[in-house]
This record gives C-alpha cells, sequence and structure tokens, in this order.
C-alpha cells in the first residue's frame, strides 16, 4: 500500500498547477491528502474551484471526431493472417489413417485366407494324363 | 508487470483476426485522439493511427512482454510520428498546416459556439511546445497516471508535472476570453 504523501498549500498548488481540479488525475497517494486539504483551507478551496473553471475550458475540446469506419477496415486489411500450408494438418492424418488401414486390411486379409497345403503333390497330379484313358485307346 | 494487451498482440500476430479487431477497437480512437490533439488535423490523425497499426502488425508476431507495456509502445510510436510530423511542417513551413477549416454550415447558436470554444482550445494546445501539448494530450484529455504518461515520454513524473503545469499555465493565459465567454454564460444563465 502507497503512503499517503502530507499536503500543505505549497504542494497542494504546485500538484493543482499541473493535474488540474480533478483529483482522479493525481497520484493515488495524495488524493486524499488534497481532499481533505481542500476542505479544511479556504485558500486551497479558492484555488480548487478557479482550477475547476479551468478545466472546464479545456474540456470544451474533449470530444473529437471518432476514427472513421473505413480506417478500421483499411488497417485490418494489414493485420497479420495465418498462412495455411498446401496440405493442412487435418488432410494429412486422414491421408496417414487411410494407410494404417490399409496396412491393418492388408495383414488382416492374409490372416484370414485358407492356408496354403503342405502338400505340392496336386501341382504335379494336374499336368499328369489319368492312366485310364490310355487303356481306353 | 501485468500488460493487458499482450494475449490480445500475441493471438493477433499469430493471424488471428479477432484479435486483431479487439485491438483496433481499444487502441485506435485513443490513437487518433491523441495525434488529433497533437496535429490539430483530423485526417492527418488518421494517417497517423493507421501508420502506427501498420506497425502493430509489423512487430506483433514478435513482440515479447516485458519491457513496456503495449499500449506505452503505442503511444510512443503515435508521439514520434506526431514529432516527425510536426517538424516537416516547420521545415516546409506551411502556414496552412493544422489549421482547421471553418465550417459554414448553419448550426444553431449553442452548437456554433460550442464549436469555436473548441476550435480555439485545439488552436491554442497546438501553439504549445511539442512536449507540454503531449503531457497535456495524454494526462488531461486521456486520463492516463502519471506514471504511465511519464513512462511514455521517457521523463521522471516532476518533469512531467513540470511540463504540465507549463503547459496550463500557457493554455489559461491564451484562452482567457474562452473562460470569460463559457463562464460568464454559464454565470448568468438561469
Amino acid at each position: 500500500m502507497r503512503k499517503e504523501e502530507n499536503m500543505d498549500r505549497e504542494r497542494f498548488a504546485t500538484l493543482l498547477d499541473a493535474y488540474g481540479a480533478d483529483f482522479r488525475r493525481w497520484a493515488a497517494e495524495t488524493r486524499a491528502g488534497a481532499a481533505a486539504f481542500a476542505v479544511q483551507d479556504p485558500e486551497a478551496a479558492a484555488l480548487l474551484a478557479e482550477a475547476r473553471k479551468f478545466d472546464a475550458v479545456l474540456d470544451s475540446a474533449r470530444e473529437v471526431a471518432p476514427p472513421s469506419p473505413e480506417l478500421a477496415d483499411r488497417i485490418l486489411a494489414f493485420a497479420p493472417r495465418v498462412v495455411r500450408p498446401a496440405f493442412d494438418r487435418r488432410a494429412m492424418l486422414a491421408l496417414a489413417a487411410c494407410a494404417v488401414f490399409g496396412v491393418v486390411l492388408g495383414y488382416g486379409g492374409g490372416l484370414m485366407a485358407p492356408a496354403p497345403l503342405e502338400d505340392d503333390t496336386y501341382f504335379s497330379m494336374a499336368f499328369e494324363a489319368p492312366v485310364a484313358f490310355e487303356d481306353e485307346g | 508487470m501485468i500488460d493487458p494487451d499482450a494475449e490480445l498482440v500475441r493471438n493477433a500476430g499469430a493471424g488471428d483476426q479477432r484479435a486483431a479487431e479487439a485491438l483496433v477497437r481499444r487502441h485506435l480512437p485513443k490513437m487518433v485522439g491523441v495525434a488529433r490533439r497533437m496535429l490539430n488535423d483530423g485526417a492527418e490523425a488518421e494517417d497517423v493511427a493507421q501508420e502506427v497499426f501498420l506497425r502493430v502488425w509489423r512487430e506483433a508476431p514478435r513482440w515479447k512482454p516485458g519491457q513496456a507495456k503495449f499500449e506505452t509502445w503505442m503511444h510512443r510510436v503515435a508521439l514520434n510520428l506526431c514529432y516527425d510530423r510536426l517538424r516537416r511542417r516547420r521545415e516546409k513551413s506551411d502556414p496552412d498546416a493544422g489549421v482547421a477549416v471553418a465550417d459554414t454550415r448553419p448550426l444553431a447558436s449553442e452548437e456554433w459556439l460550442a464549436r469555436q470554444r473548441a476550435a480555439k482550445v485545439h488552436a491554442a494546445l497546438a501553439e504549445l511546445p511539442e512536449r507540454q501539448r503531449a503531457a497535456i494530450a495524454l494526462v488531461h484529455f486521456d486520463e492516463m497516471s502519471n506514471i504511465a504518461a511519464a513512462e511514455i515520454l521517457e521523463i521522471s513524473v516532476e518533469a512531467l508535472e513540470s511540463l504540465l503545469a507549463r503547459g496550463r499555465r500557457a493554455l489559461k493565459a491564451a484562452l482567457a476570453d474562452v473562460a470569460q465567454d463559457l463562464l460568464g454564460g454559464a454565470e448568468g444563465a438561469p
């Protein structure tokens, strides 16, 4: 917590010269002391009233025209944008998933196929002429 | 030090359009306001604000929170751009630069008077030395704390108070007729 600054007439006048009559513009550690001093010191109260009048004069120029909507659009047109890669991340993941699925399918299909016969005599027999036909001729 | 803009700046720098829009909404009016008070010219103030944001977009991707708040940095950029323009005006010695063109449209008398008063205050501000003008723009009009304003101007709080006091005294002298007009009217009102 900040330490409250002791206020006297000279310090009050100096800060009033700088910040004007609105204590919200004063440093936090001076506000309460300044407000109390203005109540108890008639000269400080008179200075404060004078500063308040001058603040009102300055406040004649408080309103400035708001920025045009086109200005915001122009500015936002140059804002950084995300540069998307030629293959985005989701497409790459989908491709990888397809590849894995294909491998699994191929491997699983192989397991489900009937096991090859160990005996290969049916190959050799397929090309041999049946003995019975020769007997008929 | 917590920078309320840090996350927005990081996201805007990464291409988040919503973050960029939020930054513009939050800071564009302040940038235009401070430039308007420094330059006394609405069109030039918008040019300055646009330039500030182009620099924001350039810096945002590599912005590292730490030394100064982002808003402080933006104000410094805006003020430096204003100082550059004011210097160029002096070099060109263009007498019309920064002089508001009189509005010839018919207005209700109260509105007309208010505009006249505002124009006189802007003109008196434009006559102040640049640093005094900047101090008053930041503290009186932008309602910044003395610490934040001193940081933007890169001076001590005591030096800021001195700039403010000298600026306000000069304005008080220049605007005595406005005060008379404004307060005479107010005091005479029923």
